[in-house]
C-alpha cells in the first residue's frame, strides 16, 4: 500500500459518508425516509454498502496491486498482513486486499445483476397471473410453486457440471432465472388487491389497453415489495454466488470473486488464515449490511408489516 | 327526435354468485336513450342497477362473473358496443364515451401526478408528445377551474382536496372531448357546498363542449338542477322515464312518489308522522330473488293482487308529446282509481 492507496481508501470512506448523508438529507421531508433512518441498522448498513460500492468502482487506485499479478511465487506467499501487503498475501503470492478490491466488482456486479433479472421477471410474472386471473394465474403459480420447490444450490449445480467454462454473464443470468419465484408471489399477492382498486377500473375507461394498465398503472404501485425484496435478495444471491464459486463451479479462477479467494486460501487456513478470512469477512459484512438496509425498507416501505 | 347518441336496448347484466346462491340479475332489461347534448339523471337507491348500466356500457363488468347477456344491445352513434372488438372499444373508452367515478379519494392512481393522469387519455389515444400532453394537462386544469394550473400539475393526488381530486377526475375524462360523459355519483364523496360547485362545472362545460351527460345519483336534488330527463331504476328495472319537469310535477310510479316524498323539505312543513322524515318502508331485495309480479309490489302502498301475481310492462303514461315521453312500469296506470292507500 502506498500513499497513494491510503489516500484513494480515505477518499472512498469519505465518499461513502457523503452518500449516505445525501441520501438521509433528500428523504428526510418524506415520512418513509424518516422511518428508514429511525431504524437503527440503516445507516451503518447503508454505509458499508456505499462504501463497498465506491471501492469497487475506485478498485484501480484503491488496489496497490494487480489482481492476477503473483508477486513473488517464492518469497512472498503466504505473506501475513502488513504495511506492503494490508491483508496478506495468498499461496500464490497475489495481494489479498488488491483481490478482494477486484474481487467487490465481480461480487457485486453479480449479486446486482442477477437480482435485477430476478426482480424484473418476477415483478412481470406476477403482475401478469394477479392481474389476469382466470387461467393464467394458476398456471404461472404452479410453475412458481415448482421453482420454490427446487434446491436451487443443487439446480445449479447441475446446470454448471454440464456446461463447462461457463461465461459470468451466464452464470448471471442463471441465478437470475432461478431467484425470480419468491418475489412474483409477492408481487401477485400485492396485484391481487390493487386489481380492485377504482383507478383501475379509471384506467380501463380511459382506453388503456391491458398491458398499460398491468404495467404502467398497476406495478408501480407494488414498488414497495419488489424494493424489499430485491434488497433482501441480493444477500441470497451473493452467498449463492460465494458457495458456487468456493466449490470451484462459478466464477472460474484467476478472476477475483469472493467466493472462490476463500476456496485459494481455504487449505492454508493453519498457517495464513488471513487469505481466507478477509473475502470470508467481507461477504459476511456486505450481506449483512444489505439485510439491514432491507429490513429498514420494508418497514418504511410496508408499514402494514411493521406490527407483524 | 334527433338521432339518440347513446341507444341501450333490453340490456341485461347477471352476476354468477360465488356459492351457486344463483344468478343476480342485477340489470334486468333496461332500455333508454340519450340524446346528443343533453343531460339524463338516472335515478336510484343502492343496489339497483345504476352503476352496473354505466359500467355495461363501457363494457368494464369484471367478466367472470358478470356477463351481458346476448339479446342485449348498446347502441352507440349506430355501432353495437357489445359486438366491438377489445381494440375498436379501447378507441371509443375515454375518447368517444368517458367515466368519472364515484371515489375521488381511490379514482385516482396514488403513485402518479395528476398531470402524467389527465395527460393519459390524450397519450393513448392522441399519440401525443409528453410535452404537448403537459401543455393540454394544464389547458385542462385551467378548464375545470384549479387556480396555478402550472404548479398542480405536477402535484401528487394525496396533497388536494377531495372537491380538487373531483375536479381533476373530470379534467382526466374530458381531455379528449368525449361525445358521451358518464358521471357515476360525482358528488356522492363531497360535501354540499363543493358538491353543488362540482355540478355548476360539469353543467358549463357540457355546454362549452357540447357533449351529452349521464348523470347517475342517488340524490333527487342533483337531478332536478341538471338533468332534461330523468330515468328512475328500480330492482335492476327502468320503473319511470320522463322529462324532469313533468316527473317532479307527477310522479306517476309509487317508487318515485315515495322517493320524492322522502326527499326533506324547507318550504312545507313536514305533513305525516308527527315531523318525522317520510321513509320507503322496507329495503331493496336481492338481486338473486327479485320478487314475483311487479318487482316493487312488497315495499308499495297501492299494491293489489295483480301486481303480485303480474309483472308490468312500460306503459305510456301520455302528458303531452311524443308517445314514449313519460313511461311507466306499473299497474295504477291501468287502474288509476286505486291510487289511494290503504292503511
Amino acid at each position: 500500500m502506498n500513499l497513494w492507496n491510503w489516500l484513494a481508501l480515505g477518499g472512498a470512506a469519505v465518499m461513502a459518508l457523503t452518500i449516505v448523508a445525501e441520501i438521509r438529507r433528500h428523504t428526510r421531508t418524506s415520512v418513509a425516509g424518516r422511518r428508514f433512518f429511525r431504524h437503527p441498522t440503516a445507516t451503518p448498513g447503508l454505509f458499508v454498502l456505499a462504501f463497498f460500492v465506491t471501492v469497487a468502482l475506485a478498485a484501480p487506485l484503491v488496489a496497490p496491486y494487480r489482481p492476477y499479478q503473483q508477486i513473488d511465487i517464492d518469497r512472498l506467499a503466504d505473506h501475513a498482513p502488513s504495511t506492503r501487503f494490508l491483508l496478506g498475501t495468498d499461496p500464490y503470492s497475489r495481494d489479498v486486499w488488491s483481490r478482494l478490491v477486484y474481487g467487490a466488482r465481480i461480487s457485486l456486479g453479480i449479486g446486482a445483476l442477477a437480482m435485477v433479472v430476478a426482480v424484473t421477471i418476477g415483478a412481470a410474472v406476477g403482475a401478469v397471473a394477479g392481474y389476469l386471473r382466470r387461467w393464467v394465474d394458476p398456471a404461472l403459480m404452479r410453475l412458481v410453486d415448482i421453482g420454490l420447490a427446487m434446491p436451487r444450490m443443487f439446480a445449479m449445480l447441475v446446470v454448471v457440471a454440464l456446461w463447462e467454462h461457463l461465461a459470468v454473464p451466464v452464470f448471471v443470468l442463471l441465478i437470475g432465472l432461478t431467484g425470480w419465484f419468491a418475489t412474483s408471489r409477492l408481487v401477485r399477492a400485492e396485484v391481487l388487491s390493487l386489481r380492485e382498486r377504482e383507478f383501475v377500473s379509471a384506467a380501463r375507461a380511459l382506453g388503456a389497453g391491458t398491458g398499460r394498465v398491468i404495467f404502467r398503472h398497476v406495478l408501480p404501485n407494488a414498488a414497495a415489495p419488489i424494493i424489499v425484496s430485491a434488497a433482501l435478495g441480493i444477500g441470497n444471491v451473493m452467498l449463492l454466488e460465494a458457495g458456487l464459486s468456493f466449490l470451484g463451479l462459478g466464477v472460474p479462477s484467476p478472476v477475483p470473486s469472493w467466493g472462490n479467494m476463500i476456496a485459494d486460501g481455504w487449505h492454508k487456513m493453519a498457517v495464513a488464515w488471513w487469505s481466507s478470512t478477509f473475502p470470508g469477512l467481507a461477504i459476511s459484512l456486505v450481506v449483512m449490511a444489505l439485510n439491514a438496509v432491507g429490513d429498514a425498507l420494508r418497514d418504511a416501505l410496508d408499514p402494514r408489516r411493521e406490527a407483524a | 327526435m334527433t338521432e339518440p347518441l347513446l341507444r341501450v336496448r333490453d340490456l341485461q347484466t347477471y352476476f354468477v354468485t360465488e356459492h351457486g346462491s344463483g344468478t343476480a340479475r342485477a340489470v334486468d332489461g333496461v332500455s333508454f336513450e340519450v340524446q346528443p347534448g343533453e343531460t339524463l339523471g338516472i335515478v336510484g337507491e343502492s343496489g339497483c342497477g345504476k352503476t352496473v348500466t354505466s359500467l355495461s356500457i363501457l363494457r368494464l363488468i369484471p367478466e367472470p362473473p358478470g356477463h351481458i347477456r346476448p339479446g342485449s344491445f348498446i347502441e352507440f352513434e349506430g355501432r353495437n358496443l357489445l359486438t366491438l372488438k377489445p381494440r375498436e372499444l379501447r378507441a371509443i373508452r375515454g375518447n368517444q364515451i368517458a367515466m368519472i367515478f364515484q371515489e375521488p379519494m381511490t379514482s385516482l392512481n396514488p403513485v402518479f401526478t395528476v398531470g402524467d393522469q389527465i395527460a393519459e387519455a390524450a397519450i393513448v389515444h392522441q399519440r401525443l408528445s409528453r410535452r404537448a400532453a403537459r401543455t393540454r394537462a394544464i389547458e385542462m386544469l385551467r378548464l375545470v377551474g384549479i387556480p396555478d394550473p402550472e404548479e398542480r400539475v405536477d402535484h401528487y393526488p394525496h396533497q388536494m382536496s377531495g372537491g380538487m381530486r373531483q375536479r381533476v377526475m373530470i379534467a382526466m375524462a374530458l381531455v379528449c372531448h368525449p361525445k358521451l360523459l358518464i358521471a357515476d355519483e360525482p358528488t356522492t364523496a363531497l360535501d354540499v357546498t363543493i358538491q353543488a360547485q362540482i355540478l355548476e362545472l360539469l353543467d358549463r362545460l357540457q355546454a362549452e363542449l357540447g357533449m351529452a351527460v349521464m348523470l347517475i345519483t342517488h340524490d333527487l336534488g342533483v337531478v332536478a338542477g341538471s338533468a332534461d330527463r330523468v330515468v328512475v331504476m328500480y330492482a335492476g328495472q327502468v320503473v319511470e322515464q320522463a322529462p324532469t319537469p313533468a316527473l317532479f310535477a307527477r310522479p306517476l310510479h309509487p317508487y318515485t312518489e315515495g322517493l320524492l316524498a322522502s326527499v326533506p323539505r324547507l318550504d312545507a312543513p313536514p305533513a305525516r308522522e308527527h315531523g318525522r322524515l317520510h321513509g320507503i318502508p322496507g329495503q331493496v331485495p336481492a338481486a338473486t330473488a327479485w320478487p314475483d309480479g311487479c318487482r316493487f309490489h312488497p315495499r308499495c302502498p297501492y299494491a293489489w293482487d295483480r301486481c303480485r301475481a303480474e309483472a308490468p310492462p312500460l306503459l305510456d303514461a301520455g302528458g303531452g308529446g311524443d308517445p314514449g315521453t313519460h313511461t311507466v312500469r306499473c299497474w295504477l296506470l291501468t287502474d288509476p282509481r286505486r291510487r289511494t292507500p290503504h292503511s
